[in-house]
């Protein structure tokens, strides 16, 4: 069982405010994530616009409906629907979450956390197995930021996000901010989250900004990066290498400049931090 | 507790439901400075913005005319009496309209036909494309096909029947009075998607008719019949269909 990652460069969200913008001309980046259940209409103008972003730079898929924590039963529908997608779509890779977000049928359209325990990872790595299965190929799964934890459970975050990783061979998404927030809500230290992410299942990263709500870190996207998460990124590129990297936003979406300018600041600091690297074997 | 029964908790903390099979502390950590129960409170206030901000989206004037001092409230009833139940938001507020005609504002019954209007739009903007048919097809279709005949409307086309005209508050509202008031009488509106604008536009109520039994898959005659009451049945049909060709929103014409 082995997971490869793929080296696409540096991307940005592929958001309604710009879509005037890809019709026009191509995506000023290296590649472009699309948030899976925004375009499995049939038609319409995301679509179009999927349709033409596609032909112009690589597309991932990112999803926040799986639910796969869930005790529900898998959406069987949802997950053809997705397949369907991505055999319009032909993604580098698909993505979702690590967590949970419908109970009883009934979707809270929000990332819950689960119980960090045996039951909850043996449940969780039989239904991604199932997603693999369906759609032909691995996924990845996301850390999510959290406000709350669990007196059930039985080991660390980075343990179970480790372990979903290792046992039902699939990729891991992670994102440095979302470290960053559940460190400061839960007073973890998120240099041991880092150290213990196993660098062969890291396929992407994402970084991205939050709100400062004074007892707790809100995890809104609706900020440029701050300093701390990009110092958190510089150190896991040093850990990593080099890893196809994302700057989201989902809402106050600023103008495309902008992302692209944080999505350079992203390639810069992974060029500098892993340049001495490089020459170390140079000959 | 099980991770079922886990989940069962939170989702009820999370959704603010009657019935709390467990209280924030019995299973979840707090901190001095957050306990559990504030913890489990960011959830729950995510939960009805995330849902009360799809429905904005989706029902931009209502929300716009009620203001967030009366569309919150409504947006926490609705979610009350019908949860999401599509791992897609954008389906989430698609029983809006009939909620709004179930339970109609006291001082205005027009919202839930708003609400139709907003949500026809909602629909036809994420409709399969399809490519219209010129008027030349129904011309070279001839006399003796054309009573077998049956028209295949674009899936962008919705047609509406209100009891109050919607499209007028809908006008007004865009046209900057925040205070639209309502416009009794029936009324029928056509909504289509044209490349990516979508448009809508009042028709005659015997219009409207003859475009659900065209829907319906029925032959030509019976569409034109709706037209009957007409001074002149035959031309009021013929400019109709001619219209409806000329809008884009026949995709093919089949004989028979």
């Amino acid at each position: 069982m082995a997971f490869t990652r793929k080296l696409i460069g540096h991307g940005i969200g592929l958001r309604t405010k710009h879509f005037a913008r890809y019709l026009a001309e191509p995506p000023p980046v290296d590649w472009v994530e699309a948030v899976s259940e925004n375009f499995m209409a049939p038609g319409g103008r995301p679509v179009a616009v999927l349709e033409k972003v596609r032909r112009d730079v690589p597309v991932v898929l990112h999803g926040v409906s799986l639910s796969i924590g869930s005790t529900d039963p898998l959406s069987e529908s949802y997950l053809g629907e997705l397949a369907e997608l991505a055999g319009r779509v032909e993604p580098a890779w698909i993505s979702d979450h690590l967590c949970w977000g419908s109970h009883g049928g009934r979707y809270a359209h929000d990332l819950w956390p689960l119980p960090y325990t045996e039951e909850a990872l043996r449940h969780v790595v039989a239904r991604v197995q199932r997603v693999q299965e369906v759609l032909g190929r691995q996924i990845l799964l996301e850390n999510i930021s959290s406000y709350v934890a669990f007196r059930a459970s039985e080991m660390e975050e980075w343990e179970f996000l480790a372990e979903v990783a290792r046992r039902a061979d699939c990729g891991i998404l992670l994102d440095v901010n979302n470290v960053y927030v559940s460190a400061r809500n839960h007073g973890f230290d998120p240099h041991a989250y880092l150290a213990a992410i196993p660098a062969d299942r890291v396929g992407q990263i994402h970084l991205a900004g939050h709100s400062d709500r004074g007892r707790y870190l809100l995890d809104t996207h609706d900020h440029e990066v701050p300093a701390p998460v990009w110092d958190l990124y510089r150190e896991t590129v040093l850990r990593l290498g080099p890893v196809s990297t994302l700057i989201e936003w989902d809402d106050h979406i600023p103008p495309l400049e902008s992302l692209v300018e944080e999505s350079r600041q992203a390639a810069a600091i992974e060029a500098e931090v892993l340049a001495p690297r490089l020459r170390r074997a140079m000959p | 507790m099980t991770l079922a029964e886990t989940q069962a908790s939170f989702h009820a903390l999370a959704t603010r439901a009657d019935f709390l099979p467990a209280a924030a502390e019995d299973f979840l950590l707090g901190s001095p400075e957050l306990p559990a129960e504030e913890r489990i409170g960011i959830y729950a206030d995510m939960y009805l913005w995330r849902l009360a901000d799809a429905l904005r989206e989706d029902y931009p004037k209502l929300a716009g005319l009620l203001g967030d001092e009366r569309f919150l409230p409504l947006a926490e009833a609705y979610a009350r009496e019908h949860p999401s139940d599509r791992p897609d938001l954008g389906q989430f507020g698609r029983h809006l309209p009939t909620f709004l005609r179930r339970f109609p504002a006291p001082e205005r019954a027009d919202l839930g036909d708003l609400a139709a209007l907003e949500w026809a739009r909602a629909e036809v903007f994420f409709e399969e494309p399809a490519t219209p048919i010129a008027r030349d097809a129904l011309v070279a279709l001839g006399p003796d096909a054309f009573l077998a005949a049956r028209l295949d409307l674009v899936p962008a086309l919705r047609i509406l029947v209100l009891d109050n005209d919607a499209a007028a508050v809908w006008r007004r509202l865009e046209e900057g009075d925040p205070g639209a008031a309502p416009v009794a009488g029936a009324t029928a509106v056509a909504v289509w998607r044209a490349g990516f604008e979508v448009l809508h536009a009042p028709v005659g109520l015997d219009e409207a008719r003859a475009l659900e039994i065209a829907r319906a898959g029925e032959p030509l005659p019976n569409v034109c019949a709706a037209f009957q009451h007409r001074e002149d049945p035959v031309r009021a049909a013929f400019a109709a269909v001619a219209s409806w060709l000329d809008e884009g929103w026949i995709a093919a014409i089949s004989r028979g």
